[in-house]
């Protein structure tokens, strides 16, 4: 039996005004407004929501925080926020707007003493660092921006190190290779860094169904799951999810 | 320097941008209207409010039950590389239509890793494929003077890509061969066949071959002394060339294209293509010179031909894939102008050496050659770095 609760997370990628969901970080699809779709999770059951501006740092911009605040209105659960966060300022105007915590990448990639600064001016608990991380022929994994769409030249793994020395309080890895294609996570990568993190590890990228996302908690060691195409397409519920983790000893936090 | 370009002597002078994409007048063939909208852009909005889809996919089952072999034969050619765009128009006609398509590659000049990959991913999927591998030596002598003379060594690239499947078809007796969208609507250009289903062999000179074929590239080619007199023997490029008029016209082969019958994005295909036929994008992250992941991948020298565009036209790969988007309501004009901005004419550096080493240059004639399509009214030297005049604003 798994001690801890496993957190099931929506994720909702916004672009504008939608939510869209791209598939190995390319060609964003219009899914529709994120209001509907935050309301629903909400409703159904999700234990924290993130929301990431997947364009925001391609664009050069900042996410739309009067947008944000009418999305996360009413919804009382943890809200994670990400896109284009590049300045204390930022992040407050994302925690005035409902977010809980940020989700950093790009910035942080380039300045790293940026986490320093948001840990010691918002506590560890608040400041989510985000990995985009893609497998290499040659075995290791680089973490990349703008949207999965910048080499840095950085080790996936060396970097969550380095994050976590630097104080965040939790680790975003999505995989750039599974995500939107239902193929399963990358419970590799997810593994690799979840057995050096003394902090939560919440996988993204390529649940393709309840086994792929039992399969990351189990294999991957992940604390938490992060999920968008099965939910937004409909094809399978929260609680579908969580049931079937139940059914594997899989602690989660369940109200039928 | 020699240059047969004939399209750049159109270029109208002045450059206008299009109010509704990025695309600018400098796009040969492409018309404005009053409101200073491009024919792409109206085209777009024609494409997503006029036509009845139902009614084209009707007239695709038609023509295809005319065409459909009994026998399990090969009844249509499908030209491709087994990219995202290719990969769909083969998979939807074999596996929604029942057609038994024969799949035709006129090979790139240096395959990539992942053009490969996608490649024999397309194969495994479920396809016949017959590749044509072009005479390494003749190839890159004919590159290299179209390079020179056409600011764009691509261009053999298209040639064969053309008029290969021609060849097949009559080889095979095949009657139909489909291709994936009518450019010349979708992306701004001639709207002579935006409400046609086939291509008139006619045009193929003028649209294709910018008034200079293959024949014209070899005659410049053996005046600068890159091929011999019996290397430019055009009849020893028959792939590069097609049949003769009468001969395809008497066979009764067609040209259709997919964008007509079914609503043509680019960003569905690639969707359709990864489930379906093993499509993967490009695994360095964005290509150079655009952020998109998923064109144009196959080909180490493809960055040069969009490079060159950027030189000619002053439009380079970053803004056609903005403007397709833009028309194909995925992103917003201020987006695309940040696109075009941040990406646009990045030099295409990864595959520089071998690009110059293919084309057997230096480094110094790459650059002569390059600014010698420079045009005037569209490009300033400022502290001796090249800048363009006007830019999408």
């Amino acid at each position: 039996m798994h001690e801890k609760n496993i957190r099931i997370i929506p994720r909702l990628d916004i672009k504008g005004v939608n939510l869209v969901k791209p598939m190995q970080t390319e060609a964003l699809r219009v899914m529709g407004s994120p209001k509907v779709f935050i309301d629903r999770y909400y409703k159904d059951g999700a234990d924290e929501i993130i929301y990431l501006d997947i364009v925001a740092s391609l664009y050069q911009r900042n996410i739309d925080f009067d947008q944000l605040k009418s999305v996360t209105d009413g919804v009382f659960i943890p809200v994670t926020v990400g896109g284009g966060i590049r300045s204390i300022q930022d992040v407050k105007n994302a925690l005035r707007a409902g977010a809980d915590k940020v989700a950093i990448n790009t910035y942080a990639i380039h300045n790293p003493d940026f986490l320093t600064k948001a840990v010691q001016e918002f506590g560890s608990q608040c400041v989510v660092l985000f990995i985009e991380a893609k497998k290499q022929n040659n075995g290791m994994w680089e973490a990349y921006t703008d949207g999965g769409r910048e080499h840095t030249g950085v080790d996936a793994i060396s970097w969550a190190k380095r994050g976590i020395e630097l104080g965040v309080g939790e680790i975003l890895l999505s995989s750039i290779d599974k995500e939107g294609t239902r193929q399963g996570y990358d419970t590799s990568i997810v593994e690799k860094i979840s057995s050096i993190a003394p902090i939560p590890v919440i996988a993204h990228g390529g649940a393709g169904s309840p086994l792929s996302v039992e399969d990351v908690i189990i294999k991957g060691k992940a604390d938490a799951v992060a999920l968008s195409s099965l939910f937004h397409y409909k094809e399978y519920s929260i609680n579908d999810i969580k049931k079937h983790l139940i059914e594997k000893n899989i602690n989660v936090r369940y109200e039928g | 320097m020699k240059i047969l370009d004939k399209q750049l002597d159109a270029l109208p002078r002045e450059v206008v941008f299009c109010k509704k994409c990025v695309v600018s007048n400098q796009r040969p063939r492409i018309v404005f209207d009053e409101n200073g909208v491009c024919s792409a852009c109206n085209y777009a909005e024609y494409k997503e409010n006029k036509i009845d889809w139902d009614a084209r996919e009707q007239e695709l089952v038609e023509l295809l039950n005319k065409h459909r072999s009994k026998d399990g034969s090969f009844d249509i050619i499908v030209p491709g590389s087994g990219g995202k765009d290719s990969g769909y128009v083969a998979h939807v006609l074999k596996e929604k239509y029942g057609m038994h398509p024969l799949c035709v590659t006129w090979a790139p000049f240096i395959y990539t890793d992942i053009g490969w990959k996608n490649f024999n991913n397309f194969v495994q999927s479920g396809f016949n494929v017959l590749s044509c591998y072009q005479d390494g030596v003749l190839h890159r002598k004919l590159a290299r003077t179209a390079f020179e003379v056409k600011g764009d060594a691509w261009e053999p690239f298209t040639y064969g890509q053309n008029s290969y499947a021609f060849h097949i078809a009559l080889k095979f007796d095949i009657k139909l061969i489909f291709l994936g969208e009518n450019g010349e609507a979708e992306y701004g250009g001639s709207m002579k066949d935006a409400l046609k289903s086939y291509e008139s062999i006619d045009d193929w000179d003028h649209f294709h071959y910018k008034g200079a074929g293959v024949e014209t590239v070899l005659e410049a080619g053996r005046e600068l002394g890159i091929l011999t007199a019996e290397e430019a023997n055009p009849n020893r490029f028959l792939f590069y060339q097609p049949p003769k008029y009468e001969e395809l016209a008497n066979a009764g082969i067609q040209t259709h294209w997919m964008s007509y019958y079914k609503k043509w994005v680019p960003q569905e295909n690639f969707y359709y293509a990864s489930k379906n036929t093993g499509f993967e994008v490009n695994p360095d992250g964005r290509s150079e010179g655009t952020h998109s992941k998923y064109a144009s991948l196959d080909d180490k020298t493809d960055g040069f031909h969009w490079y060159l565009g950027y030189i000619k036209f002053g439009m380079g790969r970053a803004t056609r894939d903005a403007m397709m988007e833009i028309r194909s309501g995925h992103i917003d004009r201020d987006e695309a102008i940040a696109l075009v901005k941040r990406y646009d004419g990045e030099f295409p550096s990864v595959y520089f050496q071998d690009f110059i080493k293919y084309l057997d240059i230096s480094e110094e004639r790459f650059w002569e050659v390059v600014d010698a399509y420079r045009l005037p009214h569209l490009w300033e030297k400022k502290d001796g770095m090249w800048k363009l005049k006007q830019v999408v604003s």
